[in-house]
């Protein structure tokens, strides 16, 4: 029921009140739950700003390790050692619920290997190879683990976009109307209340003046 | 097996040809003057030299780094060829089961391209023909859609029976590395019965071989113990090559050792550790480095579960390949020279490989530098 379609009535300004408490302790939780969304946001983007960092060291370590490995195998050896794979890695996707917003909760599946798991004979292959395949692993986990707390962060930015919207919506426009309306059925009310009290004199006096009268 | 017993002429002259081969390898300068030039300038240096032939076949498919390591592998597998070839009698089934470890990486990528579904032309670009089986039987075998088939075309190969008993069911789950194990410990086991026929230089060819052997069962035990989990001892026996002077059960002991004295001491009783401390000599031009601190080294790094450090094992291998060819010169009409010629043109492609790769990669000078064995 839009403001507007509000009568001055008793009842009217009863369901503007109603509306009118509601709004201010949905303005109160969202309010607290925009801070605490807020909170969330600086620890994850901390966290995630650091494993970026990690991230980038990572990389850096797995493309020295297969610098070292083409240099040593051979991109030939390298490849030979990579069509061993015969279990590829991927992650499992699920949800965690923070302040209502689900964000992304993946866990590698298959990326951390054994020798065996690697699928390439030891014999045929030097350390270097194990050095190679243990740093793109590292590189495999803490891209996921980035991925997981980057989209978590984007998840968080988005709803308290939405939140922050809806806190705005109610703080600047629903409240303000609703006040807006409750002051105008009171105001009515003490009209109509003041035209029914001068009515009531009104009709007292010509009463009063037909009892002189006869 | 007579092999060279009496020293026939054409053992002679192929053991001189092979020692006048050794000499047309790239020295010691050539790499430092490689070292300083641009990739395109490595591909212009090496055109002139014998590489060129290759270099401009290849030039239309590959560019840059690949297409020196592209060129440089065929130039290895022509020059393995051609020694199989030139070798006289005996010495050619030694040369060729000596080079069947190419074979074995052929087969290997082949079988596994197979099965994965990999396009040919990408596995027919990781193959190097340097052993028995050569190019047009490689070319026939990526023809094929099956494993079966591969291996049906394959019955004319030496390690064959290998194959044949330990491929159950193309495509389970880890058999390919079973299966290159087993063919790796196979190629030692027939490098050794060969090796034992009591012909000239044989016997060196033997203790060198099984010195190999332990170095490589050594730094497999420091792999496999590094692992994040623990293996078995059927995993350590699978693993270890049998035939070299250090007994598996001392592999197996060591394994399980987990305090510095035991292992320093068990470490210190095998062959490995002289030839390590020479090594790490020379790598750190440090003459006071001994055997005790090389086993002391090793066990810091079996502790801390880390792997060997690269720079050592080429050190080791720099320290490997003069041990031969000083065996060669003591044996100059024996398998040594044949032997030593094929290790050096090896690596000479290895160093040529590791500095393209390593200027591809941006790495440091010295860096590239401690990988090259000369």
């Amino acid at each position: 029921m839009l403001v507007d379609d509000i009568k001055p009535t008793r009842s009217g300004l009863l369901l503007v009140r109603r509306r009118m408490a509601l709004a201010e302790r949905i303005h109160k939780l969202l309010s607290m739950k925009l801070d605490g969304m807020m909170l969330e946001l600086v620890k994850l983007t901390d966290r995630t700003a650091q494993k970026r960092r990690e991230l980038e060291e990572k990389y850096n370590r797995a493309r020295e390790m297969v610098a070292v490995a083409a240099m040593m195998e051979g991109a030939t050896g390298v490849l030979l050692a990579a069509l061993s794979v015969e279990m590829y890695p991927t992650y499992t996707a699920g949800h965690k619920n923070v302040f209502g917003v689900q964000l992304p909760d993946l866990e590698p599946v298959m990326v951390k290997k054994t020798l065996d798991q690697r699928g390439y004979g030891i014999l045929g292959t030097s350390s270097v190879i194990d050095d190679a395949a243990d740093a793109y692993e590292d590189l495999l986990e803490e891209i996921i683990a980035s991925a997981e707390l980057e989209g978590g962060v984007k998840r968080l930015l988005d709803d308290i976009e939405r939140t922050r919207r809806r806190v705005n919506a109610l703080e600047l426009r629903i409240i303000p109307e609703l006040k807006e309306a409750r002051r105008f059925i009171e105001d009515q009310r003490d009209e109509m209340e003041r035209q029914e009290w001068t009515r009531l004199r009104r009709i007292k006096k010509i009463k009063a003046k037909r009892r002189t009268g006869l | 097996m007579p092999l060279c017993g009496l020293i026939s002429p054409s053992c002679i002259y192929a053991c001189t040809r092979f020692r006048v081969r050794r000499t047309t390898l790239l020295p010691r300068e050539e790499y430092l003057r490689i070292m300083r030039m641009s990739i395109p300038e490595v591909v212009a240096h090496l055109g002139r030299r014998e590489y060129g032939q290759e270099l401009t076949d290849l030039a239309h498919d590959f560019s840059g780094a690949q297409l020196i390591e592209e060129a440089v592998h065929r130039n290895l597998a022509q020059s393995f060829r051609h020694a199989i070839a030139i070798a006289p009698g005996d010495l050619q089934t030694l040369t060729g089961e000596y080079l069947n470890r190419w074979d074995i990486a052929n087969v290997m990528a082949v079988l596994r391209g197979t099965v994965h579904g990999i396009p040919r032309q990408q596995i027919r670009d990781l193959l190097i023909p340097a052993g028995e089986v050569d190019s047009a039987l490689l070319d026939r075998l990526l023809r094929f859609t099956s494993c079966e088939e591969v291996l049906e075309a394959l019955q004319g190969w030496r390690l064959y029976p290998v194959l044949a008993e330990y491929y159950r069911i193309c495509g389970e789950q880890g058999v390919f590395a079973r299966i290159e194990n087993e063919l790796y410990r196979q190629y030692y086991a027939g490098l050794l019965d060969l090796g034992s026929s009591g012909c000239s230089g044989c016997e060196e060819l033997i203790g060198y071989l099984r010195f190999e052997i332990d170095i490589t069962n050594m730094r497999n035990l420091l792999r496999l113990h590094c692992a994040k989990e623990a293996c078995d001892i059927a995993t350590i026996d699978r693993t270890m090559i049998p035939g070299g002077r250090i007994p598996i059960e001392l592999f197996r002991r060591l394994y399980g050792i987990d305090t510095e004295d035991d292992f320093v001491n068990a470490f210190l009783a095998t062959n490995i550790v002289p030839v390590l401390a020479q090594a790490i000599r020379e790598l750190r031009q440090d003459p006071n480095f001994s055997s005790f601190d090389a086993a002391e080294l090793v066990w810091r790094r079996w502790h801390q579960r880390r792997r060997p450090l690269h720079e050592v094992e080429v050190a080791v291998t720099r320290v490997r390949l003069h041990q031969l060819e000083a065996l060669s010169r003591r044996h100059p009409f024996s398998v040594l020279p044949v032997l030593a010629y094929l290790e050096r043109k090896r690596y000479e492609v290895a160093n040529l490989r590791a500095i393209v790769r390593g200027k591809t990669f941006d790495l440091p000078p010295e860096r590239i530098w401690q990988y090259i064995v000369l």
